[in-house]
């Protein structure tokens, strides 16, 4: 089953748009000749098509900019597109800066529930997960602390354990590898196998080619908001190198 | 793997149906209550007095209108005691002004989570009148001691009381609907809330009774502002025993349900964008 299909997906942003806007600036736009200058938009996807089977574990990469968490982020439904069509058929869950919905005057047992709440959970299903998310964290002494007092990495524990016990149709992952210290990462990124051998679908994005290779069966080359290639995670990373210019002894 | 919940069908497109989107409002009813208690938490946490603010806040300024307004500068107030007067409109009117100045900054406010996780945005706004209503309900409770204490008869008119909640609260969801999508766009919103908030506030009965309104410009004092309407309702049904004006009321009703209608239609159809502009 495709549980993923983006049917030339285009994104544009207005970079002017980009501020707050003031009654002014627009009252001032009325009267000037050029109003919609095409000079401040800017395309983070062009006609974007693909499929993801349901079960699929897949990666997108490419560099700064390309329109890699774009995708993810019209994926969570948290912008939407421009031209095109997007189905996803099932629940998204994001670990996008996992800890987002924290708010830091509230303790950390407030917070899993105000943040599980947030990501899509029903509270009966947090009450039933709450320990397993306290010990994935690490963090039992201070779940009564208020969020403000924890240091980062707690943080960001605290927001990645309440995400890995949604039990979405797909995962989404940005970068989230990137935080935390090595056991922890190495944890986190135990945790996404274990779902993806349940059968989950994931949506992984990372710089950290190693963690692609490791989770991923099929990658994605995303340039300039195109699809530049696709395949098996060897070949398209080969590509992606070799478009870098990175000679073989530098690649990870 | 167990799923919880059947398979849905999420066509990522725009529907406009408002019907649709108050079934998923309603599926996220959990989310808006946790918000609503956020609120509450975060707004009385390391304070003193905690939750009492609600009370004290509202009866700080029933004490300082009753000494310079009715001691100092005499104003009438359809011989009811001042104090009862005036907090009796005070409450719903510090409901409504606390309402639109939390709920309309709240998308910008909490603009970390819009870019990062979807949910509805209503229930942003929508917690933010939901948890002045808290604020409303507590200080009311302190409303009922000062009631006894004045011996003020209790009537039926006093059941009054629920519809004109209701069509007040639908004013002030619309409101808040609308305008903190507005805020989003135009930031010059929030600059201008307090000052409109103010003016509302002389424009309508609280300081004053609204007999002493010339009656020829009584019909425009009600129809323009329904919150005129609804503040006199409030004082007929539980001071005067009397019911409030039937047909400036039922035009109040008739001005939010319109509102919340329209406002939900303009959050909705600007919600796509909250992500890409706030």
């Amino acid at each position: 089953m495709k549980i993923i299909t983006l049917d030339n997906i285009s994104k544009r942003y207005r970079l002017s748009q980009l501020g707050a806007r003031s009654f002014r600036e627009d009252f001032m736009r009325l009267f000037s000749r050029n109003g919609a200058n095409t000079t401040d938009e800017f395309f983070a996807l062009r006609e974007v098509s693909l499929e993801i089977e349901a079960g699929e574990a897949v990666g997108f990469i490419g560099s700064n900019g390309s329109g890699k968490s774009t995708l993810l982020k019209l994926l969570a439904r948290i912008v939407y597109p421009t031209y095109g069509k997007l189905t996803v058929r099932g629940s998204v869950a994001s670990l996008i800066e996992v800890g987002a919905g924290f708010h830091p005057e509230l303790t950390g047992r407030e917070n899993v529930f105000l943040y599980g709440s947030i990501m899509g959970m029903r509270q009966s299903d947090v009450r039933a997960k709450f320990d397993r998310i306290v010990e994935f964290a690490e963090i039992e002494r201070f779940i009564d602390t208020p969020v403000k007092r924890y240091s980062s990495g707690m943080y960001v524990r605290l927001g990645f354990a309440v995400a890995a016990f949604i039990n979405p149709h797909v995962l989404l992952v940005d970068e989230v590898l990137a935080v935390g210290d090595a056991s922890f990462q190495s944890k986190c990124l135990q945790r996404i196998e274990e779902l993806r051998s349940s059968g989950m679908t994931i949506v992984f994005v990372s710089h950290d080619m190693t963690a692609v290779r490791r989770l991923c069966s099929r990658v994605f080359l995303l340039e300039q908001g195109h699809v530049k290639a696709e395949g098996a995670p060897r070949e398209v990373i080969n590509q992606y190198y070799d478009a870098l210019g990175l000679k073989p002894e530098d690649r990870q | 793997m167990s799923q919880s919940e059947p398979c849905p069908e999420n066509h990522i497109e725009w529907s406009d149906s408002l019907i649709g989107h108050a079934r998923e409002l309603w599926r996220h009813r959990e989310l808006l209550w946790l918000l609503t208690l956020r609120e509450i938490k975060v707004r009385y946490k390391q304070t003193a007095l905690g939750v009492a603010w609600a009370v004290v806040q509202p009866l700080s300024l029933m004490v300082v209108f009753t000494v310079f307004f009715s001691w100092f500068a005499r104003i009438e107030s359809d011989g009811i005691p001042y104090p009862l007067f005036s907090y009796a409109a005070l409450l719903p009117w510090m409901f409504f002004s606390t309402s639109l100045s939390f709920a309309i900054p709240s998308l910008i406010a909490n603009s970390h989570i819009i870019t990062k996780i979807y949910f509805p945005r209503e229930v942003i706004p929508l917690s933010a009148v939901l948890a002045a209503l808290l604020d409303f309900l507590i200080a009311s409770a302190a409303f009922v001691l000062l009631m006894i204490a004045y011996r003020v008869p209790p009537s039926w008119n006093l059941l009054y009381v629920l519809p004109i909640i209701a069509i007040q609260i639908l004013f002030t969801v619309g409101m808040s609907l609308l305008l903190s999508a507005f805020t989003v766009l135009y930031r010059d919103v929030r600059h201008t809330l307090p000052l409109v908030i103010q003016i509302w506030m002389f424009v309508t009965p609280i300081l004053y009774p609204a007999s002493v309104v010339p009656e020829r410009w009584r019909v425009w004092y009600f129809s323009l502002n329904p919150m005129a309407a609804i503040i006199d309702g409030y004082r007929r049904a539980i001071l005067q025993q009397r019911p409030p004006q039937p047909g400036y009321l039922l035009l109040a009703a008739a001005v939010s349900c319109l509102l919340v209608l329209a406002g939900y239609k303009y959050f909705k159809h600007l919600e796509r964008e909250f992500a890409d502009i706030v």
